[in-house]
């Protein structure tokens, strides 16, 4: 079967302080349709700016110094900027890790997910904010209208997470990617939004990239896992195989850490 | 929104109340009395004269006492006469302050029309030849002192060039003018003055603007606008600028004691009929009544300035408007 | 040390002090000295920045005015941070009532339109280069008091603190000693545009002849007869201004690199 996304050789440069730093290195990456990847790997990894790179969202500091990326058959990365903001949003949909600072301050919950429905589907101010409650109450929110008036602040971290995936969500997108989306949550509401991410996935029919650097997460999501190591990926496999039986001496020393605290 | 109001309305007194006894008693005990002026003007006056004028004037008594009198007559508007003419402090003052509030007023809109842009610009071309250029003449501008800017633009503008008028706010046949003539002199009257009393604030606040605008930009949120497949104008100037933006409401306070501040400078040196000039020409005088009027004006201006800028933050904010 | 504006702006503090400090040797003519056959004559060889109304050589008047605009600078700057660094303390580590009315007291003075005052009580007390100092310097603490005491509250938080003190030690010696190296730079970037600040304001006071007395030369009060010159001695109005220019650019860059070193 055609992948419905393929990374091949990325390669992601960052300048700081007038040193230049490889942060991706030559990165491959597969996700199939349907398909829940979980990318997984130590902070610094090079995991995030990774799932940046994929739609060119970067840092202004970073640049892309090799690669391609092909979605749906072309490679993203040599759209142009037009082109590329067409994707974004729409085909391929991103959800980030702290939803309150991730969402702008100063604009109601509805206005935030009216805009990309306004820009994509070219609905009007009035089409855009009824399906903005639609699309609220598609994510578990029971008082949509008083969410959807609601600015970042006055709402919890998993409420406006929730908003967040519904934001995300709102253009049906064949690709959401996931950057840590549950680590500034806690337990509980992280297993809620874990539990509504997976339903929407099976309900809508999106692949799914989940970057993470929590191994519980990857063994109860994944498909298939893909461990980052070094701006690398250092082993790729089903969930069970990596899981079952480790190659790579650093995927061992995560799962060994993870099973010594008792959370696999 | 309306207990803040309430708080905040409530909180004035006691400032109000603090600067005018700092003021009361750093005037008053200042060596040198203001009837002394009387006397150096006039040198066979006599020690009895002396007398008669502190009794006239209420300056016999015990300082606390003399404050309280004032306090009270402040609160009924009666700041007494001034000493120079003995008219009164009031009527001279109403008289001028319209000037000194329209030219500041202008001075504010020409400050937010500049520097937004200005800081805006350069924030965007951060790592360009135009942000370079520009982050140095604002730091340029900034410490160049504005009643030399004055100076040397009277130098350029009214004698090199003799494109505007050197001084005053009208010519001398204003009165036979039509209105649209009238309101042509008037304007070339005030454009010097208007610009050049701004030009300090547009450099500070343009600078102000530059790192609030870059500050903006590398928010999440950002990120967050990009993902959804905006346009980086979009990006920039609906999600960047308004964040930007929202500190900016309370610098119309804070830029408030500055501009009265400069306009006793500036005023002066383009004899414009202000308070700032009244002010000065007071002080000159030693005229106790108004400069204490005055000061209590611009305390209070300064404060209604802060009390309109935190209200008005607070209805721009969201995060204010709706505290949890 | 790659801090350009660092060096640049002490290269230029201590450049201007000794200018100051060595006026009468530098400045080629008596700064009073009056000509009656050289008035206003523009700048020459013989008077390199030219001569003022009664033919006194601007260089001259210019290097001395340095004296003054250094001295007000930094004395007014020593004593707001002195009485900022008291009123910060006493804030800082007695808390409640006595902290609640000096930031009360803080607003107060924010609230003040301060060269109106500065001006009363020159004009009142007389304007000498001593009440100018001394008043430049009672009306500009606040920022160091803010400062200092945010520094002191934020460390009476830290747990090496609490715990000092409950193994007995006093928590004015420990926060002291902490205080100094934390809250040094910022209270110095703070003095630092407080020169430039008490310098613009010195100038602007003898500019209006509230401020620095003739014959005594200051920038500010060789600038009272730009206005009567306008048009005909051009150096009048532009050495006094570009030398009070270059001194707050100096300062200002002086500072920045301070906040740089801060990160």
């Amino acid at each position: 079967m055609q992948n419905l996304l393929s990374i091949n050789n990325l390669r992601v440069g960052f300048s700081l302080g007038g040193k230049s730093i490889e942060a991706v290195k030559g990165v491959n990456l597969k996700i199939g349709h349907n398909e829940a990847m979980v990318l997984a790997g130590e902070s610094g990894s090079g995991k995030s700016i990774t799932s940046f790179a994929i739609t060119k969202i970067l840092p202004a500091n970073a640049r892309i110094i090799a690669g391609e990326v092909y979605f749906g058959g072309e490679d993203l990365l040599k759209l142009d900027e037009k082109a590329l903001a067409d994707v974004r949003g729409s085909s391929i949909a991103y959800i980030f890790q702290e939803p309150s600072s991730f969402l702008n301050p100063v604009y109601t919950i509805g206005s935030q997910i009216s805009e990309v429905i306004m820009l994509h589907q070219r609905k009007s101010r009035e089409e855009a904010g009824l399906a903005a409650l639609e699309l609220l109450q598609q994510v578990k929110i029971n008082d949509t209208q008083r969410v959807s008036e609601s600015y970042p602040h006055q709402l919890s971290g998993g409420m406006n997470q929730r908003a967040f995936i519904a934001m995300s969500l709102a253009c049906k997108p064949k690709l959401l990617i996931a950057d840590e989306p549950t680590t500034s949550l806690d337990v509980t509401i992280e297993a809620e939004i874990l539990q509504l991410l997976m339903q929407l996935k099976r309900q809508l029919g999106f692949s799914l990239l989940f970057i993470t650097h929590n191994l519980s997460i990857a063994k109860r999501i994944a498909d298939r896992v893909s461990i980052m190591y070094q701006g690398k990926i250092v082993e790729e496999g089903s969930c069970a195989e990596i899981f079952s039986s480790p190659k790579h001496f650093h995927t061992r020393e995560l799962i060994q850490a993870y099973e010594k605290i008792g959370k696999l | 929104m309306i207990t803040y109001l309430a708080k905040r309305l409530i909180a004035i007194i006691p400032l109000l109340l603090g600067i005018t006894l700092i003021s009361f008693f750093v005037i008053r005990m200042a060596p040198g009395k203001p009837v002394m002026l009387q006397q150096s003007l006039n040198p066979k006056i006599s020690l009895e004269e002396i007398k008669r004028l502190e009794k006239l004037e209420g300056m016999d008594k015990p300082l606390l006492v003399q404050y309280k009198n004032w306090l009270w007559n402040m609160l009924r508007f009666n700041f007494g006469r001034s000493i120079s003419d003995g008219r009164l402090v009031v009527d001279k003052i109403m008289e001028r302050l319209s000037v000194t509030l329209t030219i500041n007023i202008l001075s504010l809109l020409f400050l937010f029309l500049f520097a937004i842009p200005i800081g805006v610009k350069a924030a965007l071309k951060a790592n360009t030849a135009f942000g370079h250029i520009t982050t140095f003449l604002t730091f340029l501008f900034f410490a160049a002192p504005t009643f030399w800017l004055a100076l040397l633009a009277m130098q350029l503008f009214c004698i090199q060039l003799k494109w505007l008028p050197i001084s005053g706010i009208t010519s001398l046949d204003f009165e036979y003018l039509s209105w649209w003539g009238k309101l042509a002199d008037l304007s070339r009257h005030l454009v010097l003055p208007v610009i050049v009393s701004s030009i300090g604030g547009i450099a500070g606040l343009s600078r102000y603007m530059r790192s609030g605008m870059l500050e903006a930009l590398s928010q999440p949120y950002i990120y967050t606008a990009r993902s959804k497949g905006l346009s980086e104008k979009l990006v920039v100037y609906k999600h960047a600028l308004r964040n930007a933006l929202l500190p900016l409401v309370t610098i119309v306070g804070l830029s408030i004691p500055g501009l009265l501040g400069g306009s006793i400078i500036f005023e002066s040196i383009f004899s414009i009929p202000g308070i700032g000039k009244l002010f000065y020409e007071a002080a000159m005088m030693r005229d106790i009544n108004l400069i204490m009027a005055e000061v209590v004006l611009v305390a209070i201006l300064t404060m209604l300035g802060n009390l309109i800028a935190d209200i008005s933050y607070a209805y721009v904010d969201p995060r204010i408007r709706y505290k949890k | 040390m790659k801090n350009r504006a660092l060096i640049s702006g002490i290269v230029f503090i201590i450049a201007l002090s000794c200018v100051a400090a060595f006026a009468p040797l530098l400045s080629p003519y008596d700064p009073a000295a009056i000509n009656q056959d050289n008035l206003l004559s523009a700048p020459s060889s013989a008077h390199l920045l030219g001569t003022d109304s009664l033919g006194r050589d601007l260089l001259s008047r210019i290097i001395y005015g340095a004296r003054i605009s250094l001295s007000v600078g930094l004395v007014a700057v020593g004593i707001a941070t002195l009485i900022g660094l008291s009123i910060g303390c006493l804030a800082g580590f007695y808390a409640g009532f006595l902290d609640m009315l000096l930031m009360r007291l803080v607003d107060v003075m924010l609230c003040f339109p301060t060269f109106y005052l500065i001006l009363a009580v020159t004009a009142i007390a007389g304007p000498s280069v001593f009440n100018i100092m001394l008043i430049i310097g009672l009306t500009s603490w606040m920022g160091v008091a803010r400062l200092v005491r945010a520094e002191i509250l934020s460390l009476k938080e830290r747990e090496f603190i609490q715990a000092a003190t409950a193994i007995g030690a006093t928590h004015f010696r420990i926060i002291l000693r902490h205080l100094i190296p934390n809250a040094l730079t910022p209270i110095l970037v703070n003095a630092t545009l407080g020169v430039s600040a008490a310098i613009l304001i010195e100038s602007g006071l003898s500019f209006l002849g509230l401020g620095v007395q003739p014959p005594t030369a200051s920038w500010g009060n060789i600038l009272i007869e730009s206005k009567s010159t306008l048009g005909v001695a051009w150096w009048i109005t532009v050495f006094p201004g570009l030398s009070i220019l270059i001194t707050i650019l100096g300062f200002n860059i002086f500072a920045e690199g301070l906040k740089k070193e801060i990160g």
